[in-house]
């Protein structure tokens, strides 16, 4: 392995090939390292891609350049729209992925990449040059040397391993855990915390009774991810069933009885585990209501045996998990083939961050995924982008990217990592977006492929299409709105017998708006009215485009107040602290803000926002404030 | 979301102070607060008498000693354990002489013994970091210190103890079960069923009228923190001075029986009900070559448009005159209230077709028929469950209201578009924000864990 280079990944993981990806794509000279070849692109826990909020999040990483979205495309084994009959902003993209397949897939795209190569080896820690990052030492003794690194650990750090009473050091089920950087991390002066993750059991296929299940099929009609896969062949596999069985309170008994066993209720387990993602013991005693609880059976691939039991993550002991696992509906016969487990790990509290995900402690390194404190490969997919993509530009001098809360569902994650710190695995959610109207999965190229053409992230060529696209839906929506429907009796009856009412003069957009109108219903009636260029861009739009349409003139009122409230907080952020402005004693803004703002002393109110443990509310006060203060009104 | 506990760099030191205006006085008010254990440590360097564990909120006689070791005063001495105090930390009050050398001698003591002068506002701001107040208490317990008149008292004090924020709080409760609700469905859509539309566009209206009744009281409370203006308005000699001196409770105008003695106008505050107003006594109303009656006049016809209330007086001896039939039949009808004076030499039974009272300055006689009249007149009776409420409050629920009606209607529509009306609740949640100096993301979340069985 060569010793100098521009840019380092450590990891291999979600977050590891997307930050190597971007780097490389940017030209740095950039080494992924890693433990083993093999494990790159590995899913550690679900076989699956997007889901609510997380779908978002790959669109984003696709209009951003990265891989993840063609990756999941290539090779999924069933698509699934959640939120489907809802509006296309909190509609959700889900795919099952062939694991295996997967993760060569992905190892393919690592090692086909220019700039980009592949490396072997534990990194224990860090070289210092002029107060920047200069280089990596590892667990062998060799150093490396580089501009710029990404540290991406996942649950590798200080891994901990539980089932029942018995623990082993570990990252994963049986991969030896990174037990140095630790200590390097803590040495820089980074706060360290400890978190709770667990997977379910999985069982042997052949020993599952499916027919005493229901069949939960994908989506007829498959929605890909990414933007490219309209080039190839898609769906590219086999497309298959999931099941859906259930627990039920004989079960619920068996869990109960069995807590002594848990080391999530024995104290064994420090780490804190995910309220969004509970583990059975947690679900049985917190909603004791609840008769019976779900459990997915995903295949984990085309080619192997493997069954993932989503829903039943637990910690108990192996002998209990078999009894457990044997009283549920269609699993009386299951072979275990893997128990389920618990793992605590080492993460970094991520207000020690930038917005860059440059750490403040040592300029030049970079965090991404588990290591902040995240859950999800999609999250830290979308980390591993953004701290790649900055990791390329602190080595060219370059301004790093920031994305703002209402650009991206990723822009979200960072701004709350940063700024509120996280007493739990961090995952997004769609109702963490004050904006989520804006930030549908359609939208994601409309809001992303410019500011990723202005970063070198994607080409010109590749962006072209996107902006045709987008400009195609702009030419039939004006059209839409352009073209009046008169309420002459002839016209009322067409639509009377569509179920659409028509009163008094509209167009065809005012039309499409109402909640009982669509596309579809109104299809002749636009080909009718619509000009000749127009009416051929809307018989050219695909499925999601043309629902994209609608949603955006349904949206278009609460689009328009979003955008305006955008506005007024960028205003409001151009606001100065005048001299002699004074931030102590303002009524109402806690001890922590009040500290961080009198030791900044940040020049407008935008940068004041940007401070940790200034918050919305703080913010509001600061305004209040400067208002009073511009009057005179000093009290 | 959750309160942010003391900052640990901050939250360390004793704070002093005094919680009485400076200047000598019979008795002067001295504080710490600080730390639990620190404080009292400090507070027995100055009375050492004070035992190691003094009993809560009950009053020692202690002997205070100064940085020198020199006895300094006795005083009294109280002892609130954390969190029930005012600042939810350690605190303790000396009630000391309130002579300037004995309270700075107190405060050099306190420094002396490790205490750190507190910077204005920093009780208060102690107070909220450990959740004692919330951002409208704290507006309040400003406003309370600011009022002028018993009535906005004790509208800061309702604001002061909470009432606005239960009220908006209630209502915000309701708002974050409906809409904790649809964001879990929306959220983990595989595991929670979408909520009744019906029920939620229910809730949402029935809330959307109480923030709008709220926002009525809001308006109610906040016109009168205002001086209402009451001009005294009248033909010469019609007694009107008289009048403005009976009801300031002095003899500030000058009372002449010369008609046209009062030239400009004369304004006095004056206590009507438990409200301030300002009195104006103006010149009489003739047609007058006299340049500066001529002025006068104009003045006090001015006053008399500008005015909240126009109190004219007609003088009972003489009966209404054409002068007076002309300014009465102008209009303000609803803004004028026409007292009879003079009214001890006519007997107090004369009638006039326009007057509504008859009062005697010289006996008083109708005096407080007059100040309860005026006061129905100027809104002055008081409502139960009434709140002083900033302008920033009411616009605040006004906006909340049309959000959440808005929702409602959303809520209703088909095919069901659960992330429109969460947008709007969402909306008025930030409104309501702006009362508490809350927001509900965090606390969102927290509603939805605990309530619904999420994730797999």
């Amino acid at each position: 392995m060569e010793a100098r280079w521009e840019v380092i990944v450590v990891g291999g993981g979600h977050a590891g090939c997307e930050a190597a990806l971007a780097s490389a794509r940017l030209g740095r000279k950039t080494l992924l390292l890693t433990r083993e070849r093999a494990t790159i692109g590995r899913m550690s826990c679900n076989p699956a891609v997007g889901g609510l909020a997380k779908g978002q999040v790959v669109r984003e990483i696709d209009a951003l350049g990265g891989a993840m979205g063609l990756v999941a495309d290539r090779t999924a084994i069933q698509f699934k729209v959640l939120n489907g009959s809802r509006g296309t902003a909190v509609r959700g993209l889900r795919c099952q992925s062939d694991k295996a397949l997967y993760a060569e897939e992905m190892t393919r795209t690592v090692n086909s990449a220019p700039n980009l190569s592949v490396g072997e080896g534990t990194a224990a820690g860090f070289s210092l040059l002029g107060g920047r990052l200069g280089g990596l030492t590892l667990e062998d003794g060799s150093t490396l040397v580089c501009g710029a690194a990404v540290v991406t650990t996942g649950t590798f750090l200080r891994g901990l391993v539980h089932v029942g009473d018995v623990q082993r050091e570990a990252g994963r089920w049986n991969e030896p855990p990174a037990r140095a950087l630790s200590d390097a991390l803590v040495a820089l002066g980074l706060r360290l915390g400890r978190m709770k993750t667990g997977t379910p059991p999985r069982v042997r296929a052949s020993t599952v009774d499916v027919a005493k299940m229901a069949r939960a099929p994908g989506d007829a009609r498959p929605v890909a991810f990414s933007f490219r896969s309209r080039g190839e062949a898609f769906p590219r596999q086999r497309q298959v069933d999931c099941w859906l069985t259930h627990t039920h309170e004989a079960v619920h008994d068996l869990i109960r009885e069995s807590l002594p066993l848990s080391p999530l209720y024995s104290g064994r387990i420090v780490g804190r585990g995910p309220r969004y993602c509970p583990s059975i013991e947690d679900k049985v005693v917190r909603f004791s209501d609840k008769p019976r609880h779900q459990i997915f059976v995903e295949p984990e691939g085309l080619s192997t045996d493997w069954l993932y039991l989503n829903g039943l993550s637990m910690s108990l002991p192996e002998k209990t998990q078999e009894s457990i696992v044997r009283m549920i509906s269609g699993l009386e016969r299951a072979e275990i083939l893997r128990p389920a487990y618990a793992v605590e790990y080492d993460m970094v509290f991520p207000e020690q961050l930038d917005v860059s995900l440059e750490t403040r402690a040592l300029p030049g390194l970079f965090l991404a995924g588990q290591i902040n404190g995240t859950s999800g490969y999609e999250e830290a997919a979308g980390q591993g982008l953004v701290a790649g993509t900055n990791a390329a530009r602190v080595v060219t001098g370059d301004e790093p990217l920031r994305l703002g809360r209402h650009e991206a569902y990723i822009g979200v994650m960072l701004d709350d990592l940063v700024t509120l710190g996280l007493d739990e695995p961090y995952r997004l959610l769609t109702s963490r977006a004050e904006h989520r109207l804006l930030l549908g999965a359609d939208t994601a190229y409309a809001r992303l492929t410019g500011t990723a053409l202005a970063f070198g992230l994607v080409t010109e060529q590749e962006a072209a299409p996107v902006f045709e696209a987008e400009a195609r839906v702009a030419r039939v929506s004006e059209g839409l709105s352009g073209a009046r429907v008169r309420p002459d009796r002839a016209t009322r009856e067409r639509l009377a017998g569509r179920g659409v009412s028509l009163m008094e003069e509209t167009t065809l957009a005012g039309l499409l708006r109402r909640p009982e109108a669509d596309l579809a219903k109104l299809e002749d009636l636009c080909a009718e009215m619509l000009d000749g260029e127009t009416a051929a861009d809307l018989a050219a739009l695909r499925p999601e485009e043309r629902d994209r349409l609608v949603a955006d003139l349904r949206y278009e009122g609460f689009v328009t107040r979003e955008r305006e409230a955008i506005a007024r907080v960028a205003r409001a952020a151009e606001r100065v602290f005048p001299d002699g402005f004074a931030f102590n004693g303002i009524p109402g803004l806690s001890a922590e803000a009040t500290e961080r703002l009198e030791r900044h002393h940040p020049r407008t109110l935008g940068q004041a926002s940007r401070l940790p443990g200034v918050t919305p509310a703080a913010v509001t006060l600061l305004l209040a404030r400067l208002l009073s203060f511009r009057r005179g009104v000093a009290a | 979301m959750a309160r942010l506990v003391a900052d640990p760099d901050r939250g360390g030191d004793v704070l002093v102070a005094t919680a009485t205006p400076p200047g000598a006085s019979a008795l002067a008010v001295v504080r710490l607060t600080g730390p639990t254990g620190a404080t009292l440590a400090v507070a027995r360097r100055i009375a050492p008498r004070l035992p190691e564990a003094p009993r809560p909120r009950e009053a020692a006689l202690c002997r205070l000693v100064g940085e020198d070791g020199q006895p300094l005063d006795r005083a009294l001495v109280l002892f609130f354990p954390a969190p029930s105090s005012a600042t939810g930390e350690e605190v303790v009050e000396f009630f000391c002489h309130g002579s300037l050398a004995i309270v700075a001698g107190l405060l050099a003591a306190a420094r002396a013994a490790g205490a750190r002068p507190a910077v204005r506002g920093e009780f208060t701001r102690r107070a909220l970091a450990n959740g004692k107040l919330d951002l409208a208490e704290a507006e309040g317990l400003a406003a309370l210190a600011r009022a002028e008149t018993r009535g906005a008292a004790r509208r800061a004090l309702g604001l002061v103890e909470g009432e606005l924020s239960r009220r908006v709080m209630a209502a915000r409760e309701k708002m974050l079960d409906v809409l904790s609700g649809l964001e879990a469905a929306l959220d983990f859509a595989e595991d929670v069923a979408a909520p009744d539309a019906r029920g939620v566009a229910d809730v949402l209206a029935a809330v959307a009228g109480e923030a709008e009744a709220l926002a009525t009281t809001a308006a109610r409370g906040g016109a009168r923190d205002r001086h209402k203006v009451v001009a005294i308005l009248g033909r010469p000699n019609a007694g009107k001075s008289t009048l403005f001196n009976a009801l300031v409770g002095r003899d500030r105008a000058i009372v002449t029986a010369v008609p046209g003695t009062t030239r400009d106008a004369i304004s006095e505050t004056c206590e009507i009900g438990d409200e301030m107003l300002t009195l104006l006594d103006t010149a009489g109303l003739r047609a007058t070559e006299d340049e500066v009656e001529k002025i006068g006049v104009d003045v006090a016809e001015r006053a008399g448009e500008t005015a909240d209330l126009v109190l004219y007086a007609i003088d009972m001896v003489l009966g209404m005159k054409e002068e007076d039939e002309e300014f009465l039949g102008k209009g303000r009808a609803g803004q004028t209230l026409v007292v009879g004076t003079k009214a001890d030499l006519v007997g107090g039974d004369a009638e006039e077709g326009r007057v509504e009272v008859l009062a005697s300055a010289r006996t008083g006689l109708g005096l407080e028929a007059l100040r309860a009249l005026l006061a129905a007149r100027l809104g002055f009776v008081q409502a139960d469950g009434e709140l002083l409420v900033l302008e920033r409050h009411r616009a605040a629920l006004v906006s909340a209201a049309s959000s959440l009606r808005e929702a409602a209607a959303l809520a209703g529509n088909l095919p069901p578009a659960p992330e429109l009306v969460a947008a709007r609740v969402r909306e008025a949640l930030s409104a309501l924000g702006v009362i508490t100096g809350e927001t509900a993301t965090e606390e969102l979340l927290d509603r939805i864990f605990a309530t619904f069985c999420v994730g797999k």
